[in-house]
């Protein structure tokens, strides 16, 4: 599916899921699927987009999802019990941190839920998606989108000699310590992550103090400017850093880049590539 | 007055332990720093990281965290001496939570995101547009009960909006943000927050301090200092200024800091003889030697992310305001 033509995939998808129902064999694959995760919205919209039923407010809004295009079309819900099943669904997605309490209610009248994952790896990521393409019924789909994650983010992978010191300055929920997806994106933008070298763990912004005195050459901002209002912005005016300029390259990165796994990725690992090029090239000119 | 005359020398000795404690804060921080360096860097004007530093980043922190701390000190001692409650603290009229509410209110207006300093100054308009509302409800005729009524009321009412706003934020990363915020941090604080801050609290601590005479009289109950020539209602709208122009910027600043306001004039109150118009200044000195220290604590303490510092000062004021009721009771 490819993104821009939504009409006609939800006309496609109309007559695909009418047509689904007499097909032999893929008779158990669900076909009125609500989804109350963004990151499961996005990979629903992805392999199934005929099949969705409903997917949440968050995925329409184009500054916290990748596929508010394709959800354009599609009914939005809030999480909430009563409105997942007004949508009468044969399979709900939900979240590893989706809330309890809904998720019981909607067991407990009978609903099936499938609790998607977190992948802290590539190999976690690939594996998420090919086992969700597999529970719709559309294998095939699953391993189109795994290859196109792959292809694309081999295309912005940079493996250089010379690689900036880059950190995350305000982790807004994504864990960037080692051994996790964002740190892998870090690590092929051909940036070198010292958040292992300063104990960062999970949560917690680090001070402006330890990024000054670390060296660092990168500095991803886990916000979009303009976007939406983040106190990160706000730090990024203290004179301490505008003092840095010259030695500091600014990567935002849209934490919808990497929240979830899938193709757009490759697009935050672009944007630190490309500060890590810039990085590169101020190099000598900062050691004169 | 009846009661131990004040150590002569308890002012510069409190002065001097504040001066220890910046130093001290500038000092330490979060990786070792060549200080004397550093100086050598600033004065001969060259730009290294170790300046950068030291200029930028660890002496605005120590000056906002002594500048905060003696404006919660003061606030609080003559909130204290007004109220003739010991209970009393900065936050009791409103003024901190309209200043946490006008900080969050132009953070997700989006104006935080136009210009500097956009946050801070949200922070000043919220405390001083309280002062016009407890004017409004508690101005002439209300007594100090009708103060405190509305400053519970303003209180609620900034904290529901606060929380209202945090409901509606577009962005569940920045509503996480505003909650650590509210919590109270001096972390990455620079010149631009002193300078803004340091006049209005100033002129804040200029006009509580100019009460001092006024509360010694009213120990001896409100009829007896009106009749010595003090008018209450004077000294009430002095108070409630100043604390909106001192407290107003240390919110902006620093975010809630609770109990500076509330124990220092507690630990200085027998040091004083129990006058509440010397307790003012050494109030403000004690305010600000507990936040320095508050301060150095939370970056000494190796847990990762570091503690905020509203946690840390509840953490120990707190227990300490459970003895003060123990010994209320046992006294009483």
């Amino acid at each position: 599916m490819r993104p821009g033509q939504p009409l006609a995939a939800a006309l496609a998808g109309l007559t695909l899921a009418l047509a689904a129902d007499v097909r032999p064999g893929v008779a158990e694959a669900p076909q009125r699927i609500v989804s109350i995760n963004l990151c499961a919205d996005e990979l629903l919209l992805r392999l199934v987009p005929e099949r969705v039923a409903s997917v949440t407010f968050l995925a329409r809004d184009p500054t916290a999802s990748t596929v508010a295009d394709l959800a354009a079309g599609v009914p939005v819900n809030h999480g909430q019990p009563e409105e997942v099943m007004a949508f009468a669904p044969d399979l709900v997605v939900a979240g590893r941190f989706s809330a309890r309490a809904p998720l019981r209610s909607l067991q407990r009248v009978g609903e099936e839920v499938l609790v998607l994952g977190v992948p802290t790896t590539f190999a976690e990521a690939r594996a998420l998606i090919t086992d969700l393409a597999g529970r719709l019924g559309v294998p095939e789909r699953g391993a189109a989108l795994v290859a196109r994650m792959e292809d694309d983010i081999a295309a912005a992978t940079t493996d250089p000699a010379q690689r900036p010191r880059a950190v995350v300055l305000s982790p807004n929920g994504v864990t960037v310590g080692e051994g996790s997806l964002v740190a892998e994106l870090i690590e092929r933008a051909g940036l070198h992550n010292v958040a292992a070298e300063l104990a960062v763990d999970g949560y917690g912004r680090l001070p402006l103090e330890t990024i000054v005195m670390a060296g660092i050459e990168v500095l991803i901002v886990d916000a979009e400017p303009d976007a939406f209002p983040a106190l990160a912005s706000e730090l990024l005016d203290h004179p301490a850093l505008k003092r840095l300029g010259r030695r500091i390259t600014l990567a935002p990165v849209p934490a919808r880049l990497w929240t979830c796994a899938g193709p757009q990725m490759a697009d935050a690992v672009s944007l630190m590539a490309a500060a890590a090029g810039e990085a590169r090239a101020r190099r000598p000119e900062a050691d004169r | 007055m009846t009661g131990p005359r004040r150590p002569p020398a308890l002012t510069p000795t409190l002065a001097a332990v504040t001066l220890v404690l910046v130093a001290a804060s500038t000092a330490i921080g979060y990786a070792p720093l060549d200080i004397p360096a550093a100086f050598a860097d600033w004065i001969a004007g060259r730009e290294t990281v170790a300046q950068i530093v030291l200029v930028e980043l660890r002496l605005p922190r120590a000056l906002s965290g002594a500048l905060v701390g003696f404006s919660l000190g003061i606030v609080g001692a003559a909130l204290q001496g007004l109220l003739r409650n010991p209970l009393a603290d900065p936050g009791i009229i409103g003024v901190s939570a309209a200043a946490a509410l006008g900080a969050v209110v132009a953070f997700y207006t989006g104006l935080a995101a136009t210009f500097a300093l956009a946050l801070p100054l949200g922070g000043i308009a919220g405390a001083l547009l309280s002062t016009v509302v407890i004017y409004a409800l508690a101005g002439r005729g209300t007594g100090t009960m009708g103060l405190i009524l509305a400053g519970v009321a303003l209180s609620s009412l900034c904290g529901a909006l606060t929380a209202l706003a945090l409901n509606l934020s577009p962005n569940p990363f920045a509503a996480m943000e505003i909650v650590f915020w509210l919590m109270g941090s001096l972390a990455d604080r620079s010149w631009n927050h002193v300078l803004l801050a340091a006049p209005l609290m100033a002129l804040g601590w200029a006009i509580t301090t100019s009460t001092a005479p006024a509360l010694d009289a009213l120990t001896l109950g409100e009829e007896t200092a009106e009749s010595l020539g003090f008018s209450i209602a004077v000294l009430r709208a002095k108070i409630v200024a100043g604390a909106a122009l001192a407290v107003g910027p240390a919110v902006a600043v620093a975010g809630a800091i609770g109990f500076i306001g509330l124990v220092a004039p507690h630990l200085m109150r027998p040091l004083v003889g129990h006058r509440p118009g010397a307790l003012l200044v050494v109030s403000g000195l004690a305010g600000a030697v507990l936040t320095l220290a508050a301060d150095i604590a939370v970056r000494l303490i190796p847990v990762q992310p570091e503690l905020k510092l509203g946690v840390v000062t509840a953490l120990i004021g707190a227990p300490f305001l459970m003895t003060l009721i123990l010994r209320l009771r046992r006294t009483a």
